[in-house]
């Protein structure tokens, strides 16, 4: 059996109370530990809410959710908010720093979170942390005072350093121009590699997904089809980049 | 419920980031701190200041013989009315007043107790009488009790013999400068010639025909056999009254009376005048709360953002609660030092603008610091409340799904 990060069993989104949106149906999914998955899809399939399903910030309507181990059915929101603090990072496509911290204080944020004022060993980490992604000149600026791109470095710098687990990271290049969104995953990788993070991240740029272990693509709020990348074919690749929406079995449509 | 430091680090943040609307309130709150200081310390000085007046020179307390109450003559044996006439007709008077001395003395709230003897007589002068009230005062309570030294305003503060001190207003009518003779007459038409050995001002309407002389030169010219009565001052003046009904009990054969109860009508202006200062302050503080109420709630929808993301990174509902409550208290605490310096800046300029327009200080108590600090302190988290519990109850998917 597999080593999975994480498990999700018949997952169900669903919003509003009198008006009704079913968003996700009958999810059933399974990530494996320390791999790189893209959920993508169109407009409106569900692959954001499914993300934050998964980073425990939207409770499913149904369904059970597993990550390392730990099961999130019923838990209570402080709990979660630990958990997240401690085992999650993310990522997301506006960033969302607090602009009234510089990038420094930003990047420390979820460490003052877990544990207080922070001492010289994390101090140190957090410098080196700022160096690998390339932020060593501007970390006493504020967020305000910066590029998008490196706006985006600066939440991915903030995302590892409480050492999570588990990375989701919602259009993460979505935001950037073609180069500096190439580098910000260039950078993803690499520490999805030499961190063992698992990494989930949705986009709707299939080069972009191309890039991962495995893509997942959502339509209609249901799994359509899941291509792992490193044992398939060049062919099935390109396929893959050029081909449309993938059609759901059952819709009926061509 | 102590917040951890990176509540404390953001709330700190969020405040001085918000600069103008940080500003602001505290201003408000600093306007509203020093109107409080420097009512209370306005009221305060205007308070002592009558209290002063009324008590600062007389007895705080007066015992006295008790009243006698006159039978009908006509009843009983001969004898008896003899006697209730002879009472009716004796002056009232303290016989064994050294023995209430002996005993008030071991009471250390006293600072001075004295006999006095007081006589009411004339003045003549050419072909005029001006009645005088006559007081006969032992050395050295029975001057301290009136601030005799202090109040002198020519001449010596001796009295003895045929040496008299005499009111201003009194010397003024008489046309008497230290020094000069002048004759006083008794009840039964008995004159005696006095010198005016010192001029003294009271300041009070019932000190202003005045004339003070030894217990003993009063005693002797006015027959009195004991004396008039026992004055006490004593440390505190607001314990007068508590004093005197102690010693109401002990000394049943004569009436007790503090400054309180003579005063009562001034008491009830004073306190009327101290409520209706602290209806003020009520409100002012009140609406210093709903001002910081109505800031911080408008700092949390403008925050709401920077709470989702909090939220999102494994912020706690009661974390985010308590970074309002942290700003109450740091606007509320910045604000009140702010007012007291801006009340005590007020008060000296009042001071300065009123010149000789008012014959009072203010008065400047801790209490009147640290209550408005103390109070505005717990307005402001208090009133942090809603904000507070408008932020615990944000979810952080709310504003990670809009973006």
């Amino acid at each position: 059996m597999a080593d999975n990060m994480i498990q999700v069993k018949r997952l169900n989104k669903v919003y509003g109370t009198t008006i009704q949106t079913h968003v996700l149906f009958d999810i059933e999914l399974e990530i494996e530990r320390n791999t790189f998955t893209a959920l993508i899809g169109p407009s409106g399939s569900g692959k954001s809410t499914l993300l934050n399903c998964l980073g425990l910030l939207d409770p499913p309507t149904s369904g059970k959710i597993v990550i390392d181990g730990q099961s999130f059915s019923d838990i209570n929101v402080n709990k979660l908010a630990s958990f997240r603090n401690e085992n999650i990072g993310f990522v997301f496509q506006f960033h969302h720093l607090l602009p009234e911290f510089t990038v420094f204080e930003n990047i420390l944020m979820p460490h003052w979170i877990k544990s207080g004022r922070p001492g010289q060993d994390l101090i140190e980490e957090a410098n080196r942390l700022i160096d690998r992604v390339g932020l060593g000149d501007i970390k006493n600026k504020y967020v305000t005072q910066i590029s998008g791109g490196q706006q985006q470095r600066v939440s991915i710098a903030r995302a590892l350093i409480n050492r999570p687990k588990v990375i989701f990271a919602d259009e993460p290049t979505g935001n950037l121009d073609r180069e500096t969104g190439a580098k910000v995953l260039d950078l993803l990788r690499e520490i999805n590699r030499e961190n063992n993070t698992t990494l989930v991240m949705v986009t709707h740029d299939r080069e972009v997904a191309i890039r991962s272990d495995r893509i997942i693509e959502l339509v209609d709020g249901r799994i359509c089809r899941s291509i792992d990348v490193r044992s398939s074919s060049k062919e099935s690749e390109v396929e893959m980049l050029e081909s449309r929406a993938c059609v759901l079995p059952d819709s009926g449509q061509t | 419920m102590k917040p951890n430091n990176y509540e404390i680090m953001i709330a700190w943040r969020f405040l001085i980031k918000g600069r103008l609307q940080t500003l602001f309130i505290i201003l408000g709150i600093a306007m509203g701190v020093a109107v409080q200081f420097f009512l209370s310390s306005l009221i305060g000085g205007l308070q002592n200041s009558i209290i002063e007046r009324t008590v600062g020179s007389a007895p705080h307390l007066v015992i006295s013989p008790e009243d006698r109450k006159p039978g009908p003559i006509d009843t009983g044996s001969a004898a008896v009315k003899e006697f209730r006439k002879a009472a009716i007709e004796e002056r009232p008077e303290i016989f064994s007043w050294q023995q209430y001395l002996l005993e008030l003395k071991k009471d250390k709230r006293f600072t001075y107790i004295s006999p006095v003897a007081n006589g009411n007589g004339f003045v003549l002068e050419a072909s005029t009488v001006h009645p005088v009230r006559v007081k006969g005062l032992l050395e050295p309570d029975g001057p301290g009790i009136y601030r005799i030294k202090q109040k002198l305003i020519a001449g010596s503060d001796r009295f003895s013999g045929e040496t008299a001190l005499v009111a201003k207003e009194l010397a003024n009518k008489l046309a008497l400068v230290t020094g000069d003779k002048f004759i006083l007459r008794n009840d039964k038409g008995e004159n005696v010639s006095l010198i005016a050995g010192g001029i003294f001002d009271l300041s009070t309407a019932t000190g202003s025909s005045l004339v003070v002389l030894s217990l003993d030169r009063v005693r002797a010219f006015f027959g009195v056999d004991g004396v008039s009565a026992i004055e006490a001052q004593v440390k505190d003046v607001f314990e007068a009254e508590a004093i005197a009904r102690k010693y109401s009990r002990y000394f049943t054969r004569v009436k007790i009376e503090s400054w309180q109860k003579t005063n009562k009508e001034m008491l009830a202006a004073l306190s009327s005048q101290s409520s209706s200062s602290y209806t003020i302050q009520f409100f002012v503080l009140f609406s210093i709360s709903l001002g910081i109420a109505s800031v911080l709630a408008i700092s949390a929808v403008q925050k709401s953002r920077q709470l989702g993301i909090l939220k999102a990174m494994g912020t706690t509902d009661i974390s985010s609660a308590r970074i309002f409550v942290v700003q109450g208290f740091i606007l509320g605490a910045t604000g009140s030092v702010a007012g007291i310096g801006i009340g005590y800046g007020i008060s000296i300029l009042f001071i300065k603008a009123m010149g000789d327009m008012i014959a009072f200080g203010l008065e400047i108590k801790t209490s009147y610091i640290i209550l408005p600090v103390v109070l505005a302190v717990i307005a402001s988290t208090l009133a942090s409340a809603i904000p507070a519990s408008r932020a615990s109850r944000l979810s952080p998917i709310e504003v990670i799904r809009n973006g």
